[in-house]
């Protein structure tokens, strides 16, 4: 509102105002965007709020939102919430290079040979079936419940929608483009780099983006179930103690983190596919 | 002084018709509820599954408490928690349970979170707690913990004595790296060797005698370490039914009489070897105990001493939200009742604070 009255009084020429109020119309609208999707979130605290201070429910099935602040913030500065978070995300980060990295072999390898497709995509189909956590007893007799299961099932989750959309960005690479690419007697390296790369790239770092998801969940799952640190252990922590405000702090910041990577993703991507706009 | 022909209006009598009812009210009964719902914080165990162990234990397998109730159609709802106290403290919340028996941390972290429960008797003292790791370990005593995946159950009556082994040491859990296991998953997670070391109680034993298990710690020495548990009665079940309450105590004080009594600690132990405990590791678990003073009910100041260092420690250590008094959350009314109806007063010693015995008043 302010800034609208702000510039009417610098632009006394309407003429002139139209080219300038293009990016600030964008500011609005961006801003509204934000505020639009504040509004279910902010009726969520309020409904808290009021169910908590009307007490609906126990106090130890629903901690006021002060309280969970006040958890919040306790967590914070004496390093238990960063720890536990560097250690989730130091998980995460570990099977999506081994399980992002199999699945780009497994969709690469499908994606050009129609050989490997059809020996092995049936079968991957089917196991890409089983969810995590049907891996899990099998994973704990092979390798116990230390570190390597949780990278491994995480992995697991990450593979599948990898592979999966790694093989679909290659797949559908325009026919026209390889044509070219052939009259121009490009190398497999030259092929790939400057024709299959950029133009699988939206689908490749679509099923990346999947596999964030993946991973985030399938952390939180194996956490709960056997882990010494991290934010599930920090759930199962706060459950054990009858600390429901420590599973709530835990819950938003899982929430959190999981918007941050996938908007971290799409910024790479943005990035990634500048000469898509240069080009034109 | 007043005559009789001040009862003569109509609301005289109906002032000496309700006295009268509530006198006879009074010395009648309170009628009972038809479920009296009971929380324990052991999952059963052994093949059939039991419960055998502790004055409750022994109460539950002879059917004390149904027998106690069996005149006034009285079911009694037993609900056994493979989660432990925690579970237990969930079942509360959710006001799914009258009584519970309990380890003395989660019943207080159950109080510091707000679950309105009133201590009224102790239900077992001096469990024992052991620290054991694969035979070919290297760890050798408490110190070499440092680092190490250490699991036990978190939330449950072993977390304070594990702090205090640890603090005697020169250690915190912050110094370990814990993983929380079920009672049942203790035993599995360390034959696996997928952890370091596991604090349990005497359910690790069986493992040493297979090979499977080095113990490295007991408390044996030292009672600061042990566990106690506790009967908890809602404070809702408390004020609507008194006198069920008390009657609830008072049925299971033949059971701590039977154990009070050295003669039958063999037949005891061959009881609770039906949990799937070889004989020979409760033997070693039980002993040098006295009989007279494990099997006690009272909730002495030595009881709540221990009960009160316990919710300090929670509280310092944050495993609980507010410290609590536990001379105000403990009632000893009912005992001193149940006591009284089974005859039973002044049969266990009192003791202070320091565990001594007081002379019979």
């Amino acid at each position: 509102m302010s800034a609208d009255s702000s510039t009417a009084v610098i632009l006394p020429a309407p003429a002139a105002a139209t080219p300038r109020t293009a990016p600030l119309a964008g500011v609005l609208v961006k801003t509204g965007h934000v505020l639009v999707g504040a509004i279910v979130p902010l009726l969520l605290l309020a409904l808290w709020q009021h169910a908590a201070s009307a007490h609906w429910l126990p106090v130890q099935l629903l901690p006021s939102p002060a309280l969970v602040y006040a958890s919040f913030i306790d967590l914070w500065q004496s390093g238990d919430l960063t720890s536990n978070l560097a250690i989730s995300l130091k998980r995460v980060g570990w099977s999506l290079l081994l399980g992002g990295g199999a699945g780009l072999v497994l969709g690469v390898l499908f994606g050009f040979s129609r050989r490997a497709r059809a020996y092995l995509y049936p079968t991957f189909e089917v196991v890409a079936q089983f969810p995590v956590i049907g891996w899990i007893p099998l994973l704990i007799i092979f390798v116990g419940i230390g570190e390597p299961l949780k990278v491994l099932a995480i992995s697991l989750a990450v593979i599948v929608p990898v592979t999966v959309q790694t093989t679909k960005g290659i797949a559908q690479v325009p026919r026209p483009l390889l044509d070219v690419a052939r009259v121009y007697r490009f190398s497999l390296a030259q092929t790939i780099t400057r024709v299959v790369l950029p133009s699988a790239l939206p689908t490749l770092f679509n099923g990346l983006r999947q596999a964030v998801m993946q991973a985030w969940l399938a952390l939180v799952f194996v956490e709960l179930l056997a882990a010494g640190e991290g934010v599930g252990y920090l759930m199962v922590w706060g459950r054990q103690l009858l600390q429901l405000d420590l599973v709530v702090v835990a819950m938003i910041l899982i929430g959190l983190v999981g918007v941050v990577l996938d908007r971290l993703l799409a910024v790479l991507e943005h990035r990634l596919q500048r000469w898509r706009r240069n080009a034109f | 002084m007043f005559s009789l022909k001040t009862l003569r209006g109509p609301l005289a009598r109906l002032a000496l018709a309700l006295t009268a009812f509530s006198v006879t009210v009074g010395a009648y009964a309170e009628t009972p509820p038809t479920v009296i719902r009971v929380g324990v914080a052991t999952p059963k165990t052994g093949n059939p599954p039991a419960f055998t162990v502790g004055p409750v234990g022994v109460a539950y397998t002879r059917g004390l408490i149904e027998e106690e109730f069996k005149k006034d159609n009285v079911k009694i709802d037993w609900v056994f928690f493979r989660g432990a106290g925690p579970a237990v403290n969930e079942a509360l919340t959710n006001k799914q349970l009258d009584f519970a028996f309990q380890g003395d941390l989660p019943s207080l972290v159950g109080k510091a979170g707000g679950l309105n429960t009133r201590l009224i008797a102790l239900a077992g003292t001096r469990q024992h707690v052991y620290l054991a790791v694969p035979p070919d370990s290297p760890i050798k005593s408490v110190k070499d913990l440092k680092g190490k995946r250490v699991g036990f159950s978190i939330g449950t009556n072993i977390q304070t004595p594990i702090n205090r082994i640890l603090a005697a040491n020169g250690l915190t859990e912050r110094d370990i790296r814990v993983v929380n296991l079920s009672v049942e998953g203790i035993a599995p997670a360390l034959t696996s060797k997928s952890i370091d070391a596991v604090f349990s109680w005497v359910q690790i034993l069986p493992l040493k005698d297979k090979g499977l298990a080095r113990i490295v710690f007991s408390d044996h020495e030292n009672a600061a370490y042990a566990c106690n548990s506790g009967v908890l009665v809602t404070d809702e079940f408390a004020r609507k039914y008194p006198q069920t309450t008390t009657r609830l105590l008072k049925a299971l004080l033949p059971a701590n009489r039977w154990l009070a009594d050295p003669a039958n600690t063999n037949a005891y132990i061959s009881l609770v070897a039906q949990m799937g405990f070889p004989e020979k590791t409760l033997h070693e678990d039980q002993d040098g105990e006295d009989a007279l003073l494990q099997s006690s009910p009272l909730l002495t100041d030595y009881a709540l001493s221990l009960y009160q260092g316990v919710a300090d420690d929670a509280f310092r250590l944050k495993l609980a939200r507010t410290r609590v008094d536990v001379k105000q959350w403990a009632d000893r009314s009912f005992l001193t009742a149940a006591l009284q109806q089974a005859q039973l007063t002044g049969f266990w010693p009192t003791l202070d604070n320091n565990g001594r015995k007081l002379a019979a008043k």
